[in-house]
């Protein structure tokens, strides 16, 4: 079936794919920004923040999706949009769910960088923006994982988006409610054929984020500059 | 140029510098002296506009500098970090990076880095270089963007005489081909002395009124044991088999205070006049001040001694201590 190229499974493919790809975008657009800020900012309520957006890691996808049936649903309040039943209320829920991976994880990360980093691109006259890029430079490979992360979770995820995609065949099946539905329907040739694409669009992705990230350092002498070395 | 003012700034509830004020006067050459944990490293990062006090307020030539300006003023206020870090990538572009921020031209550019750190490679990384290298790059760095202040934390290590020299013949260059005020911070007294031309010892988060007047700068002669040597109007006798240029430094605490001339061991023996006394911020101590012969010295006595002795200015009092309590850096 692979090798001859069904047409249904590009189309489940290429929509999963599309779907993985703005969804990711879209959360990390939002969520890596809002890290830095967590990560970099003492304001009042920042540990709350912080509490409520870890809490968001767990978040079951079925009640996300839940949730999003109820807002999108016809008399919801975002009824009027028409996504119900859309690959956009797939992104929608997608997005929902990697966020707080995006928005935790990159402020672990950015957290990670040594403050003097902050503090010297700071006093070499860098403003606000051009020292988050500074600090995110630092801690690329890091940034880089979480990227990878919030792929991992709308690329795999099955539970909002059967519920807010409705799996419909040639509009909203992606990989992953199609895997769940030929396992009901007991043909799990099908099924398993459609997760091996899955693993290997996961791959790909990866072995690309890893040549956008180029070369790396050793991690002698790296993690901390040479002042760790005397610390 | 820069000036703290009525600065309190904590840490968690503690507070760690607590300076009525602080002045770098434009053009000076500043050191700030302390052990570890004094508060030197917060005091530079607060005049770094790096920090914002917990309380009290930053003066940038006369004027409060108000949050909004805080990130261009810092385009002329420059820190260099007791340990440095370079940013990841080559030498070149950790110099390059302030220049960038300035729009600084390609030619230009060349011309700023070129000569200065030509030994220590351009393209090497900075897992390539020593900690002695990282600091001069950052130094380099610094020195780049060419800011009206610089600011240095424990430029140099202690072992390494060579880099010290190399450090202040630079700032010595620097200072002598434009206006640049240069506050450092350090603990050793000999590196201070110097080349700053204004001292301030920095105790517990406080500016201490003492260290600096009982340090002075001599030649010491030849010869073991004990030698006397002239400052200002007296003969200091110290124990060391040091000699030529040094400084010497009297403890405080270690001046006994009396009214009249004891007969004791104490190779030191002044007399003169009371000129002021200040109450310790912490324990119940006076600092007691003294003009003996035109030298000013500072004793530390309990505040019962010094009702007992009913101390005041114009008194005409008496400062002895030993010649072994003389400390020679």
């Amino acid at each position: 079936m692979l090798v001859a190229g069904d047409s249904e499974v590009y189309g489940i493919a290429l929509l999963t794919l599309k779907v993985a790809i703005v969804a990711t975008l879209i959360s990390c657009a939002i969520g890596l920004p809002l890290g830095y800020f967590l990560a970099t900012r003492r304001f009042w309520g920042r540990r709350a923040a912080l509490t409520v957006v870890n809490t968001a890691l767990a978040f079951p996808t079925v009640v996300v999706g839940l949730l999003l049936y109820g807002l999108l649903s016809r008399r919801g309040p975002l009824g009027g949009l028409g996504w119900l039943y859309t690959w956009q209320a797939i992104v929608v829920g997608d997005v929902l769910l990697a966020l707080p991976i995006a928005a935790a994880l990159s402020a672990a990360a950015i957290q990670g960088v040594d403050a003097r980093v902050r503090r010297t691109a700071q006093t070499l006259g860098a403003g606000a923006w051009r020292t988050a890029w500074t600090v995110s430079r630092e801690a690329r490979f890091a940034l880089a994982a979480v990227i990878t992360a919030a792929f991992g979770q709308v690329v795999a995820e099955v539970g909002a988006a059967m519920i807010v995609g409705g799996n419909i065949r040639g509009s909203t099946r992606t990989l992953t409610t199609a895997v769940a539905l030929y396992t009901s329907q007991g043909d799990f040739g099908l099924a398993l054929a459609l997760g091996l694409i899955l693993l290997i669009m996961a791959l790909l992705v990866n072995i690309a984020l890893q040549v956008l990230q180029g070369r790396g350092e050793p991690v002698v002498g790296g993690a901390g500059g040479a002042g760790g070395a005397h610390a | 140029m820069l000036e703290l003012r009525g600065i309190r700034h904590r840490y968690g509830g503690r507070i760690v510098l607590d300076l009525e004020q602080f002045i770098v006067p434009q053009g000076a050459s500043l050191a700030v002296v302390g052990h570890n944990g004094a508060g030197k490293s917060t005091l530079l990062r607060l005049l770094a506009l790096l920090e914002t006090p917990t309380e009290g307020q930053v003066l940038f030539s006369g004027a409060v500098v108000p949050p909004r300006a805080r990130a261009s003023l810092r385009r002329r206020v420059t820190l260099v970090e007791q340990r440095p870090v370079l940013f990841r990538g080559t030498v070149r572009e950790n110099l390059e990076y302030g220049l960038k921020l300035r729009d600084t031209a390609r030619t230009a550019m060349n011309g700023i880095i070129g000569d200065v750190v030509d030994r220590l490679g351009l393209n090497r990384r900075r897992h390539e270089l020593s900690d002695g290298e990282v600091q001069r790059v950052a130094v380099a760095r610094a020195l780049a963007v060419r800011p009206d202040v610089l600011l240095l934390d424990e430029p140099v290590s202690s072992a390494d005489r060579a880099a010290a020299n190399a450090l202040y013949q630079a700032l010595a260059a620097e200072r002598a081909a434009r206006p640049l005020t240069v506050c450092i911070a350090s603990h050793q007294l000999e590196e201070a002395y110097r080349w700053a031309d204004s001292i301030r010892a920095l105790a517990d988060g406080r500016l201490s009124p003492v260290t600096p007047e009982n340090l002075f700068r001599v030649d010491l002669p030849a010869g073991d044991g004990t030698k006397h040597v002239r400052v200002g109007g007296i003969d200091i006798a110290v124990m060391t088999d040091r000699t030529g240029p040094a400084v010497l430094a009297v403890p405080p605490t270690d001046i006994f205070v009396s009214l009249q001339p004891l007969s004791t061991s104490a190779r030191n023996v002044f007399s003169g006049r009371v000129t002021g006394m200040s109450i310790e911020h912490r324990g119940a101590g006076v600092h007691v001040r003294a003009d003996m012969g035109g030298v000013e010295l500072v004793a530390a006595v309990t505040a019962e001694a010094a009702r007992d002795l009913a101390l005041a200015p114009g008194k005409t009092v008496v400062f002895s201590f030993k010649a072994t309590a003389v400390q020679v850096f």
